[in-house]
């Protein structure tokens, strides 16, 4: 964790004060919207997702010296979020933190091997037009274990590379590919058994509609 | 191309369908997500297709997980508002000067 700085007691002190708040500013205005999207993937569009967005750049505030620049500005604040957010799912209740094993995550009756959602013959975009699986893709993610879920954000949806979730999470790649591998069959087993109400073609032809 | 490469099960026949659970089925989908992300040799992939193309469960197996891959990149970004954004910059800078 990061211990908080006190200014240094010299006569530089105003002018690093300065330069610290116009660096602050400028790291807000350019990180402030990927962190909100990171934060509200892990937390949900709530006031959590926000005080994890506050969370992170107070941090990185108070962090700016051990900053050397030789990660990614990115990487440095995806880092600092998936920290408070860890600290601060301590204190809320989510999904628990538990371990997925691959045995669970296989299909054994024959209707769990497709998704029941009509996706078929739809680009992703238009799939998620229709808010029952927008909201059936989130409730699945949001029954992932933590850990789990924190790597399917980062690699899937945050786009990062396994090795940069690896540096995000303090885990070699080889962990981040098996976490992801389950995480990602987690996701695909929530959405082929739930089925969704939404999956009938008349419904379906609302998505497709103009 | 005759020479399997995945280990452990150079008697199975890729090229007729097998029950699904098979040990080889079983093999193939715990490397799923490192195949549709290109990350295996060459090899191991032109078998893993082989046996998809032989193995219709696998075949649907690997086309719902690509499903839920490319619905979760997709997936759309929520967006902050300029308000939220104003708001959010005064609180941290007054918890920075606390
Ligand atoms: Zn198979």
């Amino acid at each position: 964790m990061v211990p908080p700085r006190s200014a240094p007691r010299t006569a530089k002190r105003t002018s690093t004060a300065h330069d610290l708040r116009e660096a602050f500013d400028s790291l807000y205005r350019d990180h402030v919207d990927l962190m909100y999207r990171y934060a509200s993937r892990l937390c949900g569009e709530t006031e959590a997702a926000k005080d994890l967005v506050q969370e992170t750049f107070l941090n990185a505030y108070r962090g700016f010296k051990q900053f050397r620049g030789e990660a990614q500005v990115s990487t440095w604040l995806y880092t600092i979020a998936s920290r408070a957010c860890l600290r601060m799912r301590r204190r809320q209740k989510g999904a628990p933190q538990r371990e997925l094993s691959l045995e669970e995550l296989v299909p054994t009756t024959d209707g769990e091997f497709h998704l029941q959602i009509p996706v078929d013959d739809l680009s992703p975009e238009e799939a998620l037009q229709n808010k029952q699986l927008r909201q059936a893709l989130n409730d699945a993610i949001d029954r992932l274990p933590p850990k789990y879920k924190m790597v399917l954000v980062l690699r899937d949806m945050e786009g990062l590379s396994a090795k940069e979730v690896g540096t995000v999470m303090g885990l070699n790649e080889r962990a981040v590919k098996s976490r992801l591998h389950r995480a990602r069959l987690f996701v695909r087993r929530e959405l082929s058994r739930q089925g969704l109400a939404g999956s009938s073609p008349s419904q379906r032809a609302d998505t497709d509609s103009e | 191309m005759t020479k399997r490469q995945i280990p452990h099960h150079p008697s199975r026949a890729t090229t007729k369908p097998q029950r699904h659970r098979s040990a080889h089925c079983l093999r193939i989908l715990r490397a799923l997500s490192a195949f549709i992300d290109d990350e295996l040799p060459r090899q191991i992939c032109q078998e893993i297709r082989q046996h998809l193309g032989a193995c219709p469960r696998c075949e649907e197996f690997v086309a719902s997980l690509r499903q839920t891959v490319s619905l979760c990149r997709h997936s759309p970004a929520p967006v902050l508002s300029p308000d939220d954004r104003a708001l959010m910059r005064e609180k941290i800078l007054a918890a920075i000067r606390q």
